[in-house]
C-alpha cells in the first residue's frame, strides 16, 4: 500500500505494479497529484509541470494492478511486516463513482461558489467539483462542511442556503421550488416571519445578516407559480382541519400533496386565521394571502368558513361525516387580562380584538374570503378617538399601535412595564412604528383604569425598576413605591398577550397543559383521542407563523403514518447536525452592505393600509443573495440530482471503512506549506498582494485564476516591480516564527518563477531577497548564474524586516539593509512570500496513528545508512515527510522505497496481479474496411452542442461505414457491451468513436475491441469535445459541421489503418552493475534480495569506492563500519558475483537482452556477461587543487585529507594545538570550469570544523564562503557551528581570498562584506573544500552509448520525472556519477535504481513493436541522417548497408521518419498514406 | 462602582492635559474611580533609564511600592510610564498589583460592553487609523500584547464607539520621539512617513494614546509643511477623548481646544460635534 498519491506514490505505485505488485494507492484529497499538479513549470528545465505529471496520472490511473482509493484516509494499521491490515476510511463523495462519467454538467448547474483550494483561494470552484481538468480518479466531488445554521434554525427546516444560492445565479423557479417543500406560504413568510435564522446567520458577525426573508418574499413576488402538485396516488381517506391559519394550511397542503381529500373548518368569515386577522394589511396585503391560500385550494383542497368546530359540529360528526383524521389548528384568540382594576371599561379593548375588528372591518375582506357573509364580525365599527395607549412589548402591540396611527389616532403611546432592550417585538417593526411617530413609555405598568369622562379614560402607572433577570431572561421589573402617574387616552388597547380558546373542546374529553394549550405528543402531535392531532398556537401557544407551518408539516406526517398505520414516532427523533460557524468559514471574504427594501414614503404610510415596503428589485437581490458565505458549502439545493443524467450522486452517502491485507506500506503523504499569516511582518493576509510562492504558481499557470496573466489580487493590474522574500518561514532561529531547517527548494522555485514571470511578461523587474542562494543541485547553480546574466533577475542579499502596504495603491513597502549597511525601503507591486515546507498535518496524523517516530520538526525519522526505512518495519518513507526535498529527489526516493517494500515479497511476486485475458484476434487483413462509428453526447457537453444525431446520420452516409450508433455516454460499461456486441452483429473491423480524448479514453475503447477479438490498432478516436463543442459552444451549426469533419477525417484514416503486431521477448532475469562503491553495492544488494543474480564490475581491486575515504556523517554515522558490513552483504549474498580489477570493453543489446565483454586483470581474461539490466554506478572523486598554494605546503590540505588525519591521527590533532584553521569553499566549484555547485562541501566543512571544535574547544575556526549550503535539515549543523563560534565569512567571486606565504607562514587575505575591511589571517592550517569531479567515464560512456553533461557526469532520462533512468531503456544510473551527494542520498538513489530495474527483471517476457519507425530497405540511401536524428541512438546501418531499426529499442517517436531524405521510413499506425487520406476527407 | 490606582506621570499634569481629563472624564461616565498615588514620583523615563540603571528601577519601583500598599489595580495612560513600571516590576520580581496601561484597561470586553452600552452619539463616518506607537505593544515580554506586529485592541474599541478604523501598516512604528531633542532630522523623516502614510489613507485623524507620540505628530506639522511643502492637517487625538465624545461628556470641547492641529473642524464636518 502506498500513502499518499502526490509524485512520490505515483512513482511508487508504477514501480511497485511494474514489478509484479498489486498496489492499493490511498490519497487524502479527492484526486491523486499531490503539489506537482499546482506547479507552473519546473526547475531547471522549465519544462510544464502539468505536461510531465499528467501522463503519469494517466498510467497510474489505468494500470491494472494499482487501485487508486482516493479521498481516504489511514484509520489505523494491525499486524507486521509481510501481513498488515490496513483500515481506511473512504470519505464520501456524495457521487457514485462508478457511475460518474466526469461530464462536469453537474458543476455547471451549481450554484455555489467556494475558493478553490487548487488555486490557493485565488480563484472560485464549484461546491460539486473535480479539483483540476486532468485530475485523476475522473469523478466529481461534493464538499459539504457542517450545515448552515440559517436552515437548522428554521423550525419548517426550509433549506435557507439552497433557495439563497439559487436566488443569486437567477434561478428563481427553482429556489422557490426548494422552498415549497417545507412551505406553502412563501410569500406571507417571506414578509411576517421574524427571521430567526437571520439571528443566527454566520454573515452577522462579519457585518449584518444575510436578508433572508426578504429573499424568500422576492422570489415568491417574482415567480407567481403555484405549488408543484405532485402526480402520486391518490388517497381515499378524508381528513379534517379545524383552523385556516398557517398551522391548518400547512398541514392541508401537504395531505393534499400526499394524495389526500382534506377540508378546512374556518370559525372566522375569513380564510387564513391569525394571517388574516391578527396581521395588518400593511405588513402583509390581503392579494398576497389570498393568492397563496388559491394555491393551496387548487390542490384540492376545500376550505368552509364560518364553520367553528364546537358544540354545533362536534368531532363525533366530523368522524360520523366519513373523515378519518382531525388535526385541530385553532390558534390563540383568546385575550389575556391585565388584571387590574377598571380593566372592563368600554374603551380597554384587548389588542387581538382590536386587530380583529380593524382587519374584517376597515378591510372588508372581499371574494374569495368570504363566501358566506360577514357572520356578525364585520359590523362591529371600531372608534379609537384621539389619543390611543397601547399595553405591551410584543408584535402584537406594535401592531395594534400601527394600526391605530392608521385609523387617525393622533397620538399613540406604547406602555411597557420593561426597557427597549426587552421588548419581545421585532427591533425593525419597533423602529418603523418609531418613524411612523409612535411614541414609547418605558419602565411603566398599569395599575389602574379610571373612567374619566364618556371619551376618556385615565390608566394609572407606576415606574418600575429593572432588577436581576427572571426565568424568560430578561430583566425583572419591580415597581418604585409612590412612583405612581396619570396617562390620559380616549382608547386603551391591552396587548399583552392571548390564550387559545378551547370551549370548543368542552365534553370532547381532550386533554389540555396547565397553561390552557392542547396536550399532545410532542414528537406526534398526537391528542389524548384516537385520530385527533393538534398543533400551532393551540399546542405552543402564541408563537410565530413559521412554527405552526412546522406543525402543519409534522402533523402532515402523522396523519399520514395513522392513516397507513404505520408508526408514528418512528425515525422522527430529530438529528441535529453540527451547524457551521463563522471560525469554519470565514477567510478574509470583504465586508458588503445589506440590502435593504424601498418604502413607500413616511407621510403615505401613517396613512394608508398600503405594504410598508416595497420588495427588492432583481439586482438588489441577487446582490443580497450573493452575500451568503455559503456555510454548509454544499448548500443541497440539487440542482446537480437533476441534471446528472448518469444518476451518479446522491446526498445520502455515507462514509465506508475499508480493510486490505498488505505486505508493506509506504508513506508519501507530502508537505503543507509553511502557514504564511504566522510571519505577522509580511502582512500575508492582510495585504492583497502578498502571495505565496504556490499562490505565485498558480497565477503563472495557464490553467490558474488568471488564465497565465502576471496580475496581481488587488486590482488586476500588472506588477512591474515584484519581490520575492526568501526563507519565510524557515531557517529561523527564534523560534517563534519559522522552522529551524531550510526547506531546500524555495531558492530555485524562487529563482524559476521570477525568470517565468519575465517570460510571460517582459517588463516585470523581479528581485530576490535572500540569505544565501542554495542552488545545490544538478545544473541549478547554472541556472541561477543565467537568472542573474540573462534574465536580469535582481538578488538582493538581505532579510527583510517588514513589509508594509501603502494604503492608497496597495504597493508594498520592504525593509532591508542594502550592502553597504544602510537601511532601505522599496516599493514594489507585488510581494511572493517563499514559504518553506512542512510535514503534512496529514502525514503528523498518520505517523501517530501508525506509531511510528518523527524528529522534532515533525519529519519522518530514519536513519542516515537506511533513509527509507521508518521505525515500523514494513513502513518505509519517501519524499518531503521523510526530510524538505526536491522533485527528482522525491521521485528517486520513490523508487527507492519500492526497493525495500518489495524484497520481503519476492517470494509471492506475480501472484496477486491482474493480467488482462483478450480471446484470440481475428485476422482481418483480407477484409474490406467494415467501419462501426459511435458518436457520444457526453451527457450535453457535446450534445448539448453538437446535433449528435445529425452527425450519426451523416456518418452512416460514408463509404465503409456499416454501423452508426449514438450513445448518452460512450465510457459507461453498458455502451462497452453495445459497442462488442455491434462488432459481432455487423462483423465490424474498424471502430470509432467520436467523442472526448485519447489522452484518457483510447485504452479503455482499445481495451473494450481487444475483447471483441479485434487487434487494439483497429481503433481510431474523432475528438468532438475537447476540440469542437467545448471550444464552439455558442455556435452550435458549425460545430456540427466540424464534427462531421473530424468524424469523416477519422473515417477516412480508419479504412487504411492495420493490425499491428507486437512481438514477445524474454527477459534475461540478471543485473549487471557497474562500480563497486556504495551506489553499486546497495543496487547490487537490492537486486539480490529480489532473487535476481547481480554481476557487480568493479575497476579498483578493492570494493568500497569514495567511501573508503570518509570517516563519519554530519550526523554521526560510522561510515567505515557501516562500509564493511556492506562489502559483508555483498561478498556473501550467492546470487552476487563480484569482479574487482574489471573493465568493461564490449556493450550490446538492448532491454531485456544486453551483452556485456569484461577484461579482468591482472591475468587479463576475457569475460562475457548476459543480462537483462545495466546500472551505472561509477561514482567520483575529489578535485585535486590547482590554486590556493595547494601541494606546495603540507599544513594547505583538502577537507577529504582533513578528515582523514582527524580520523586516523585524532590524538595529535588534539595535540597539535591547532590554534587558527581557515577553510575556503567552492575551490573548483562554481566558477567557468567547473559551472556547478559541488553539493556536499559545505556540510563537510561544517563537519570537520565541528569535528576539529569539539577536539580542540579554544580553536579559532572561519570557514570563508560564498553561499553556505547546508540545504534541509543539515541547516541545523550550521547553526550550532555558529553557536559554538565558527566564523562564517562571506567572499565574493569577484575577489576571492588571497593565500601567500609570507616566510613560513601561510597567509589568507580577504575582504569581510559585513564590516568592509581586508583581514588577514596566519592560520595553523589551511582547508580547501575542492570540488566534487566525476571519475573518469568517457570511454564507458561511449561503449553504453549514454549521455554526459558538458561537466562529465552521467545525463538522467528526464532531470525531474526519471532521475535514476537512462534515456534508453534498461540503463540506470545512481550515485555520485550523477552528480555530487551526500551517502544517505546515493542510498536513495541506488536503490531507486534497482527497483526501476526490477520493472524490467520481473518480467518473463516484455512486448515489442507496435508503433514503431520500419525502414523500407530499398530506398534507403544510408546517408545516416536517422542514425544522427534519432534520441534514442536506435537506428544502425546493416550488413546490407541499409538502415535497421531495432523495434525493441524503438520509442516511435517519429523524428526519423520526419528527417529521411528518401522517406524510406514509415512510422507503423501514422503511415504517411493514412495522414494523406486524413488531409484529403478535410479537404472535402 | 469599581475603583483603580491611578498613576498621571509628569505629561498629564503638562502637555498632555487633555489625556489626563479626557480619562478622569470617560472613568467617571463609566463609574470607574480614579484614585491618584499620592506623593508619585518621576518613573525615569525621560533619561534614568538610559543614564542610570539602578535609580531608573528604583524611581519606578517607589511609585509601585505606593500602589501595592492602595492593593488595587494602577491605571497609567502614559505608555513610558507604563513601560518603566512593567520594567520595574519584572527587575524587581515583586509580585504587585497588576500595572494596566489605559489603553489595555479600557480594551477589556467588559469595559467595551459597558462603554456601548452608555454609547450617546456613536462616531458613524468617522474614518481614523490607530497609531500605537512602540512602547504599547514592545517589547511583548513586558507588555503581554500577543499581536505586536499588528494590533487590534485599539481598533477593536474605536470601532465599539462607532468610529471607522481603517487597517494601516505604519500602527507600530517608531515616531522617533527619543531623538526629539537631539535628531530632529531623523525625527522628521519618521514623523513625516507615519502622517503622509495616514493622508494617503484619507482619514480623519489619527488616533493616540501615548502623550509623547502625540506631542510629536501633533508638532511637527507646520514645521514639516513648511519645509517640505506639503500640508497634513491631521488631528491627532487620544483615544480617551473619542469615547469621552461617543459617550457626550461635556468636556469635550475644552479637551479639543488644546490640541494643534485643531480636531474640532474634523468632528464637526462629519457631524459629531
Amino acid at each position: 500500500m502506498v500513502v499518499g498519491g502526490g509524485i512520490a506514490g505515483i512513482q511508487a505505485s508504477l514501480d511497485l505494479a511494474e514489478s509484479g505488485y498489486y498496489v492499493y494507492l490511498v490519497e487524502a484529497s479527492p484526486a491523486i497529484g499531490g503539489v506537482m499538479a499546482q506547479l507552473d513549470k519546473t526547475f531547471p528545465t522549465n519544462d510544464c509541470a502539468m505536461c510531465v505529471v499528467s501522463p503519469k496520472l494517466v498510467e497510474a490511473g489505468r494500470h491494472l494492478n494499482i487501485e487508486i482509493i482516493a479521498y481516504s484516509d489511514i484509520v489505523g494499521v494491525e499486524g507486521e511486516r509481510g501481513n498488515f491490515e490496513v483500515t481506511v476510511n473512504r470519505k464520501t463523495r456524495y457521487v457514485d463513482a462508478a457511475k460518474c462519467t466526469g461530464c462536469g454538467e453537474c458543476s455547471q448547474v451549481c450554484p455555489v461558489n467556494l475558493r478553490s483550494s487548487f488555486n490557493e483561494g485565488l480563484g472560485d470552484r464549484k461546491a460539486i467539483y473535480k479539483p483540476y481538468p486532468q485530475a485523476f480518479p475522473n469523478v466529481f466531488t461534493i464538499d459539504k462542511g457542517k450545515r448552515a445554521p440559517c436552515g437548522l434554525t428554521c423550525p419548517a427546516r426550509i433549506n435557507v442556503q439552497g433557495y439563497v444560492a439559487l436566488t443569486g445565479v437567477g434561478k428563481y423557479s427553482e429556489a422557490l421550488s426548494l422552498i415549497y417543500e417545507n412551505l406553502p406560504l412563501p410569500g406571507v413568510l417571506g414578509r411576517i416571519c421574524p427571521h430567526p435564522c437571520e439571528g443566527e446567520c454566520n454573515r452577522g458577525e462579519l457585518d449584518k445578516p444575510v436578508a433572508i426573508c426578504d429573499l424568500k418574499r422576492f422570489l415568491a413576488d417574482q415567480v407567481k407559480t403555484g405549488i408543484p402538485v405532485p402526480g402520486g396516488e391518490s388517497r381515499e381517506e378524508r381528513v379534517a382541519i379545524a383552523g385556516s391559519g398557517p398551522a391548518g394550511l400547512a398541514a392541508a397542503a401537504f395531505l393534499a400533496r400526499k394524495g389526500y381529500p382534506v377540508t378546512i373548518f374556518e370559525a372566522l368569515p375569513v380564510m387564513g386565521g391569525m394571517l388574516y386577522a391578527g396581521i395588518p394589511s400593511y405588513r402583509l396585503p390581503r392579494e398576497v394571502l389570498s393568492e397563496e391560500i388559491g394555491n393551496i385550494q387548487s390542490l384540492g383542497v376545500e376550505i368552509r368558513t364560518n364553520s367553528p368546530v364546537g358544540p354545533h359540529f362536534t368531532f363525533d360528526d366530523i368522524f360520523r361525516e366519513g373523515y378519518r383524521a382531525v388535526f385541530l389548528a385553532v390558534g390563540a384568540h383568546k385575550d389575556q387580562k391585565l388584571g387590574i382594576p377598571g380593566e372592563d371599561d368600554s374603551h380597554v379593548i384587548p389588542g387581538v380584538v382590536f386587530l380583529r375588528k380593524v382587519n374584517l372591518s376597515e378591510n372588508p375582506p372581499s371574494p374569495p374570503f368570504s363566501k358566506g357573509g360577514m357572520g356578525g364580525f364585520s359590523d362591529e365599527k371600531v372608534d379609537i378617538g384621539e389619543r390611543v395607549s397601547v399595553i405591551g412589548g410584543g408584535n402584537v402591540a406594535i401592531d395594534a399601535a400601527r394600526t391605530a396611527l392608521r385609523m387617525g389616532a393622533k397620538e399613540v403611546s406604547i406602555i411597557y412595564r420593561r426597557s427597549r432592550n426587552e421588548m419581545p417585538a421585532n427591533a425593525e417593526e419597533i423602529e418603523e412604528a418609531e418613524e411612523e411617530g409612535v411614541k414609547f413609555l418605558f419602565l411603566a405598568a398599569p395599575t389602574e383604569v379610571v373612567a374619566k369622562d364618556g371619551n376618556t379614560v385615565s390608566l394609572r402607572l407606576v415606574r418600575m425598576e429593572l432588577s436581576e433577570p427572571d426565568a424568560s431572561g430578561r430583566k425583572r421589573p419591580v415597581p418604585v413605591p409612590g412612583s405612581d402617574f396619570f396617562v390620559e387616552s380616549n382608547t386603551i388597547i391591552s396587548a399583552i398577550g392571548q390564550t387559545p380558546d378551547l370551549s370548543f373542546m368542552e365534553g370532547t374529553g381532550l386533554s389540555t397543559t396547565v397553561r390552557g394549550t392542547i396536550k399532545v405528543d410532542p414528537l406526534t402531535l398526537q391528542t389524548s383521542r384516537e385520530g385527533v392531532f393538534a398543533g400551532g398556537d393551540a399546542v405552543t401557544g402564541p408563537g410565530i407563523a413559521i412554527d405552526a407551518v412546522a406543525a402543519g408539516k409534522e402533523a402532515a406526517v402523522s396523519i399520514d403514518r395513522y392513516l397507513r398505520g404505520e408508526d408514528l414516532s418512528a425515525g422522527r427523533q430529530p438529528s441535529i447536525p453540527e451547524k457551521s460557524r463563522f471560525a469554519d468559514i470565514y477567510d478574509g471574504q470583504p465586508k458588503a452592505l445589506r440590502e435593504t427594501m424601498a418604502m413607500i414614503p413616511l407621510e403615505e404610510r401613517r396613512k394608508t393600509f398600503s405594504e410598508v415596503k416595497k420588495g427588492f428589485t432583481e439586482e438588489e437581490a441577487k446582490r443580497e443573495a450573493l452575500r451568503c458565505l455559503n456555510c454548509g458549502l454544499c448548500s443541497e439545493c440539487l440542482q446537480c440530482v437533476d441534471v446528472c443524467k448518469a444518476e451518479a450522486i446522491n446526498h445520502q452517502m455515507g462514509e465506508e471503512e475499508l480493510k486490505f491485507h498488505v505486505g508493506s506500506i509506504i508513506l508519501s503523504p507530502g508537505f503543507d506549506e509553511y502557514e504564511a499569516e504566522k510571519l505577522t511582518a509580511y502582512g500575508y493576509g492582510r495585504f492583497a498582494n502578498v502571495v505565496t510562492s504556490i499562490q505565485f504558481e498558480r497565477i503563472l499557470s495557464a490553467s490558474g485564476p488568471f488564465q497565465g496573466e502576471v496580475l496581481r489580487p488587488s486590482d488586476s493590474k500588472h506588477p512591474k516591480k515584484i519581490a520575492w522574500i526568501q526563507c519565510a518561514g524557515s531557517r529561523n532561529m527564534t523560534g517563534t516564527e519559522g522552522n529551524e531547517y531550510c526547506s531546500s527548494i524555495c531558492c530555485m522555485y524562487a529563482i524559476k518563477e521570477a525568470i517565468i514571470a519575465r517570460e510571460h511578461q517582459s517588463d516585470v523587474e523581479p528581485t530576490i531577497f535572500y540569505m544565501d542562494i542554495r542552488a545545490h543541485g544538478k545544473g541549478f547553480d547554472a541556472y541561477y548564474e543565467r537568472a542573474k546574466e540573462e534574465h536580469g533577475v535582481r538578488f538582493v542579499r538581505s532579510m527583510v524586516s517588514r513589509v508594509a502596504e501603502r494604503p492608497q495603491s496597495k504597493n508594498l513597502m520592504i525593509t532591508y539593509v542594502d550592502a553597504e549597511n544602510r537601511l532601505q525601503e522599496e516599493e514594489f507591486d507585488l510581494v511572493v512570500l517563499s514559504v518553506g515546507i512542512t510535514p503534512s498535518k496529514g502525514a503528523t496524523e498518520i505517523a501517530r496513528k501508525l506509531g511510528i517516530e518523527v524528529d522534532a520538526y515533525g519529519f519522518c525519522k530514519t536513519d542516515v545508512f537506511s533513509p527509507l526505512d521508518t521505525s515500523r518495519p514494513g513502513i518505509h518513507v519517501c519524499g518531503t515527510f521523510q526530510s524538505p526535498k526536491d522533485i527528482p529527489e522525491t521521485v528517486a526516493q520513490a523508487s527507492g522505497a519500492v526497493a525495500n517494500a518489495s524484497a520481503p515479497l519476492a517470494s509471492v511476486r506475480g501472484t496477486m496481479t491482474k493480467k488482462k485475458e483478450y480471446p484470440p484476434e481475428i485476422d482481418v487483413r483480407e477484409e474490406e474496411p467494415r467501419i462501426g462509428v459511435f458518436v457520444c453526447h457526453c451527457g450535453s457537453n457535446i450534445g448539448g452542442v453538437v446535433n449528435v444525431p445529425d452527425v450519426k446520420e451523416y456518418v452512416r452516409s460514408l463509404d465503409n461505414v456499416v454501423y452508426a450508433d449514438e450513445s448518452l455516454y460512450t465510457c459507461s460499461q453498458d455502451t462497452q457491451e453495445k459497442i462488442k456486441d455491434a462488432i459481432k452483429e455487423h462483423n465490424l473491423n474498424r471502430v470509432i468513436v467520436a467523442s472526448c480524448s485519447p489522452r484518457t479514453h483510447e485504452h479503455l475503447f482499445r481495451s473494450t475491441i481487444q475483447e471483441a477479438g479485434l487487434n487494439k490498432y483497429l481503433f481510431e478516436m474523432a475528438n468532438i469535445r475537447d476540440q469542437c463543442s467545448w471550444v464552439h459552444m455558442r455556435e452550435k451549426e458549425k460545430a456540427t459541421g466540424k464534427a462531421k469533419d473530424l468524424v469523416r477525417m477519422a473515417v477516412a484514416n480508419a479504412r487504411l489503418i492495420r493490425p499491428l503486431d507486437e512481438q514477445s521477448i524474454s527477459v534475461i532475469p540478471r543485473g549487471l552493475v557497474i562500480g563497486g562503491g556504495v551506489a553499486g553495492m546497495t543496487a547490487s544488494l537490492k537486486l539480490a534480495q529480489q532473487g535476481y543474480e547481480v554481476f557487480l564490475i568493479e575497476k579498483e581491486a578493492e570494493l568500497g569506492g569514495m567511501a573508503r575515504n570518509i570517516h563519519h556523517t554530519i550526523e554521526g554515522g560510522d561510515v567505515q563500519a557501516y562500509l564493511q558490513d556492506l562489502i559483508g552483504q555483498v561478498t556473501a549474498n550467492p546470487l552476487i558475483v563480484v569482479i574487482t580489477n574489471a573493465l568493461i570493453v564490449d556493450f550490446s543489446g538492448s532491454r531485456g537482452n544486453f551483452s556485456t565483454g569484461v577484461m579482468v586483470a591482472p591475468n587479463m581474461y576475457y569475460r562475457k556477461i548476459e543480462h537483462g539490466v545495466t546500472i551505472v554506478a561509477t561514482g567520483a572523486e575529489e578535485w585535486k587543487p590547482t590554486e590556493y598554494l595547494y601541494g606546495e605546503d603540507p599544513r594547505i590540505v583538502t577537507q577529504l585529507e582533513l578528515e582523514g588525519s582527524i580520523a586516523s591521527h585524532s590524538e595529535e590533532m588534539a595535540q597539535l594545538k591547532l590554534k587558527q584553521v581557515v577553510m575556503i569553499q567552492c575551490v573548483g566549484s562554481r566558477n567557468e570550469e567547473r559551472p556547478y555547485c559541488s553539493r556536499v562541501c559545505c556540510a563537510e566543512a561544517v563537519k570537520n570544523a565541528l569535528k576539529l571544535k569539539s577536539l580542540n574547544p579554544g580553536m579559532k575556526i572561519y570557514i570563508l564562503y560564498r553561499d553556505m549550503r547546508t540545504y534541509g535539515l543539515l541547516e541545523s549543523y550550521y547553526t550550532k557551528a555558529r553557536e559554538e563560534g565558527i566564523m562564517f565569512v562571506r567572499y565574493d567571486p569577484g575577489n576571492k581570498p588571497e593565500v601567500k606565504k609570507e616566510g613560513k607562514d601561510i597567509s589568507v587575505s580577504f575582504v569581510d562584506d559585513s564590516i568592509g575591511e581586508r583581514i588577514s589571517l596566519k592560520p595553523d592550517l589551511l582547508v580547501l573544500s575542492a570540488a566534487t569531479i566525476p571519475r573518469e567515464n568517457k570511454e564507458l560512456a561511449a561503449l553504453l552509448k549514454v549521455p554526459r553533461t558538458a561537466e562529465g557526469f552521467f545525463l538522467e532520462a528526464h532531470m525531474k520525472l526519471r532521475p535514476v533512468d537512462f534515456a534508453t531503456d534498461g540503463l540506470y544510473l545512481a550515485g555520485t556519477g550523477h552528480g555530487p551527494k551526500l551517502i544517505s542520498e546515493t542510498i536513495s538513489q541506488a536503490m531507486a535504481a534497482a527497483a526501476r530495474a526490477c520493472t524490467i527483471l520481473s518480467k518473463e517476457k516484455m512486448q515489442v513493436g507496435g508503433v514503431v519507425a520500419v525502414v523500407e530497405g530499398e530506398r534507403c540511401a544510408a546517408c545516416l541522417t536517422c542514425v544522427r536524428v534519432c534520441p534514442y541512438g536506435v537506428p544502425a546501418i546493416n550488413e546490407r548497408g541499409e538502415a535497421q531499426i531495432d523495434i525493441v529499442k524503438c520509442k516511435g517517436c517519429g523524428t526519423c521518419v520526419a528527417e529521411c531524405p528518401a522517406m524510406a521510413i514509415e512510422l507503423m499506425h501514422f503511415r504517411e498514406a493514412q495522414l494523406e487520406a486524413k488531409c484529403q476527407a478535410l479537404m472535402l | 462602582m469599581k475603583e483603580v490606582s491611578y498613576y498621571p506621570g509628569c505629561s498629564l499634569h503638562g502637555t498632555a492635559r487633555e489625556y489626563d481629563e479626557s480619562c478622569r472624564g470617560v472613568s467617571d461616565l463609566l463609574g470607574i474611580k480614579l484614585s491618584e498615588l499620592k506623593d508619585w514620583n518621576c518613573c525615569g523615563a525621560s533619561s534614568a533609564h538610559c543614564t542610570d540603571k539602578d535609580l531608573s528601577i528604583a524611581l519606578a519601583g517607589r511609585n509601585l511600592d505606593i500602589a501595592n500598599k492602595g492593593g488595587r489595580e494602577l491605571l497609567v495612560p502614559c505608555v513610558a510610564c507604563f513601560s518603566r513600571l512593567k520594567a520595574a516590576e519584572a527587575e524587581t520580581e515583586k509580585e504587585g498589583v497588576p500595572i494596566r496601561y489605559a489603553l489595555d484597561f479600557f480594551s477589556d470586553e467588559p469595559v467595551i460592553e459597558e462603554i456601548k452600552k452608555r454609547l450617546v452619539r456613536p462616531l458613524s463616518g468617522l474614518k481614523i487609523v490607530c497609531y500605537y506607537g512602540c512602547l504599547a505593544v514592545r517589547p511583548p515580554q513586558l507588555t503581554g500584547v500577543k499581536e505586536y506586529e499588528n494590533p487590534q485592541h485599539m481598533d477593536k474599541l474605536m470601532g465599539a464607539i462607532g468610529a471607522e478604523p481603517l487597517p494601516w501598516s505604519y500602527k507600530t512604528d517608531c515616531c522617533g520621539s527619543s531623538l526629539m531633542l537631539v535628531r530632529t532630522d531623523i525625527v522628521k523623516k519618521l514623523t513625516g512617513r507615519i502622517l503622509s502614510m495616514a493622508r494617503e489613507a484619507e482619514v480623519d485623524c489619527i488616533v493616540v494614546g501615548c502623550p509623547i507620540c502625540q506631542a510629536n505628530l501633533d508638532t511637527r506639522q507646520g514645521e514639516l509643511a513648511s519645509e517640505t511643502g506639503e500640508t497634513y492637517d491631521l488631528p491627532i487625538i487620544y483615544f480617551t477623548e473619542l469615547i469621552g465624545l461617543a459617550l457626550g461628556h461635556r468636556d469635550v470641547k475644552k479637551w479639543l481646544s488644546r490640541h494643534i492641529v485643531d480636531p474640532v473642524k474634523v468632528l464637526s464636518a462629519r457631524g459629531l460635534i
